[in-house]
């Protein structure tokens, strides 16, 4: 019964909390100073036309409520709109560019869990936290991700993916590693390493359920990290994703299209943000 | 601890060049010496020139001020935010907790680059490098609050149960007397959260200005010179062109290193 309360509250807090990001996001593109200006406006050729759209852009969206309701209309059509930029339903764009996005992501955040967490495990069983381990995660943290992915792509050595890994597996391994150092040094984790039990043992059977609250937490942050490298990564390396769609129409102000994305964005991430009190709740049992 | 002076004694010392670089008469960011495009190291230019001949080692210190005085001032008013909100949230009647949190979940709700791209693209596209500089910055500053608000919220929360304010509302302080005193307490709190701001809105604007949303031209910008790498013709004349990269890296290992330390 409380599992399913629990599940229910989660629920109702996750379309609220969508329904906001519509309101939100329908509020700050319309009453954003250049949403009724257009790059055309700037070409004789196509002004007239650009200046014609605009006006009945403009008397579309009068009222708020009134392009709340269309957007939300068009959401629950399931289509979210047609496309201004190329004509097209919305959710026909995202369908393609989410399979392509979402590969990318679960290459390179898997990749990165896997890096992350061999690299912890060698440098957490050091006795002090070393500077040269430290290091390579400080350095990769402190390179912009577009500089990251444009010195791969100029090097012509990796791809998005490695760009990702590299970048989740940095700030990931400063976590397993502050994590897993701290877990190493629990009393009943000495004594049993005192009684000779085996590393991989007190890994598997002490360790990893301990932290596995963290651990959720960890994977929640990885995705919002990854989902934010997403936008440079995909442009730089040109990939036909949900990144480079959405940075496309907020060149070209395509306002269903970036509702949509908005929309996709803001349910994996309170998605994801449920493993954290699940996890918890698993340990907790 | 052993750290913290010689990286914040490095940091000023840079700021100290790079005024001294900016500040040197006849320097400008702007100027264009068109019989010098993608000239290499010389005396008269010392870190090149780019594709329209301005001088690079000027314009990267401008960059590197311009983008520290912004970030600190949008890392300011997000600490100021989210100490009002996170206080307010904390000490609320009613709903108003529940209600300024919802509002936190919604923008954390959202990845950062895609709300950065959302706002930014819908600025006018007349506007002049100065506004596109100071709105990019009071744009991360206004998107930046939630994440810190958050954790003000649960250290005035811890305030709120403690004994001394037990003891200060058994006295009869309320309102405004109550907050007067719980503000200088979370500033232990506050001070970390405004340090770590400053290195990720150098960065944020780096990536927004290397997607072309950043600072708008002619004004130098750390986004605006990664912006440089794709172009190729640049790249194969001079390796002066990483130059900002490079020094980008080093200053945000210094302002991370100076918000670990603290």
């Amino acid at each position: 019964m409380t599992g399913a309360v629990t599940v229910l509250r989660w629920l109702g807090r996750t379309i609220v909390i969508v329904l906001l990001v519509i309101l939100g996001s329908t509020i700050l593109v319309r009453f954003a100073p250049g949403y009724l200006s257009d790059a055309r406006e700037m070409d004789s050729r196509y002004a007239a036309t650009a200046r014609s759209e605009l006006a009945a852009e403009a008397a579309r969206s009068r009222s708020i409520s009134q392009m709340f309701v269309a957007e939300m209309s068009d959401a629950a059509r399931g289509d979210f709109g047609t496309s201004r930029q190329f004509g097209v339903p919305v959710t026909e764009l995202l369908g393609s560019r989410l399979a392509v996005s979402g590969a990318l992501l679960a290459r390179g955040i898997g990749l990165a869990w896997l890096a992350a967490l061999c690299a912890a495990l060698l440098s957490s069983a050091g006795r002090n936290p070393s500077l040269m381990r430290q290091a390579p995660a400080t350095v990769l943290l402190a390179i912009p991700t577009a500089a990251l992915a444009t010195f791969c792509l100029l090097a012509d050595c990796g791809g998005p993916v490695l760009v990702m890994a590299l970048l989740l597996a940095a700030r990931d391994f400063k976590f397993l590693d502050r994590a897993l150092r701290t877990a190493w040094m629990e009393p009943h984790v000495l004594q049993a390493r005192a009684q000779g039990a085996s590393a991989g043992r007190l890994l598997l059977g002490h360790i990893a359920p301990s932290l596995a609250p963290q651990l959720g937490a960890l994977a929640s942050l990885s995705l919002v990290t990854a989902l934010s490298a997403l936008v440079p990564v995909e442009v730089i390396f040109n990939v036909p994703g949900v990144g480079e769609l959405a940075w496309n129409a907020a060149l070209n102000r395509d306002l269903p299209v970036l509702l949509g994305v908005m929309i996709v964005m803001a349910f994996a991430v309170t998605c994801s943000g449920m493993a954290t009190p699940r996890s918890a709740e698993w340990k907790s049992a | 601890m052993k750290l913290r002076r010689p990286i914040l004694w490095l940091l000023l010392g840079l700021i100290v060049v790079a005024s001294a670089v900016v500040a040197t008469p006849g320097a400008s960011y702007a100027r264009q010496d068109r019989g010098a495009t993608l000239a290499t190291a010389s005396a008269n230019h010392p870190a090149g020139t780019d594709a329209l001949g301005r001088d690079r080692l000027v314009r990267v210190a401008a960059a590197f001020l311009l983008s520290l005085a912004g970030a600190i001032a949008a890392s300011a008013l997000t600490t100021a935010a989210a100490a009002g909100v996170g206080t307010l949230a904390a000490f609320g009647r009613g709903s108003l907790g529940w209600g300024l949190m919802l509002v936190c979940d919604v923008f954390l709700a959202l990845p950062w680059m895609f709300l950065l791209m959302m706002v930014r693209s819908a600025l006018p596209l007349t506007m002049s490098p100065v506004h596109s500089a100071a709105v990019t910055f009071v744009v991360l500053a206004a998107l930046g609050w939630p994440a810190c608000a958050r954790a003000v919220c649960r250290g005035a929360m811890q305030l709120r149960t403690s004994d001394w304010m037990l003891y200060t509302r058994a006295a009869g302080l309320s309102g405004a007397g109550v907050v007067r005193h719980v503000i200088p307490n979370l500033f232990p709190l506050l001070l970390p959260q405004f340090l770590i701001s400053i290195p990720a809105f150098v960065m944020a604007e780096a990536n927004l200005g290397a997607l072309g949303l950043g600072v708008g031209e002619p004004l130098p910008s750390w986004g605006g010179m990664l912006f440089e790498l794709n172009n190729s013709p640049m790249l194969v004349a001079t390796r002066w062109v990483y130059f900002p990269v490079i020094l980008l890296v080093l200053v945000l290992l210094l302002l991370e290193g100076v918000a670990a330390e603290a």
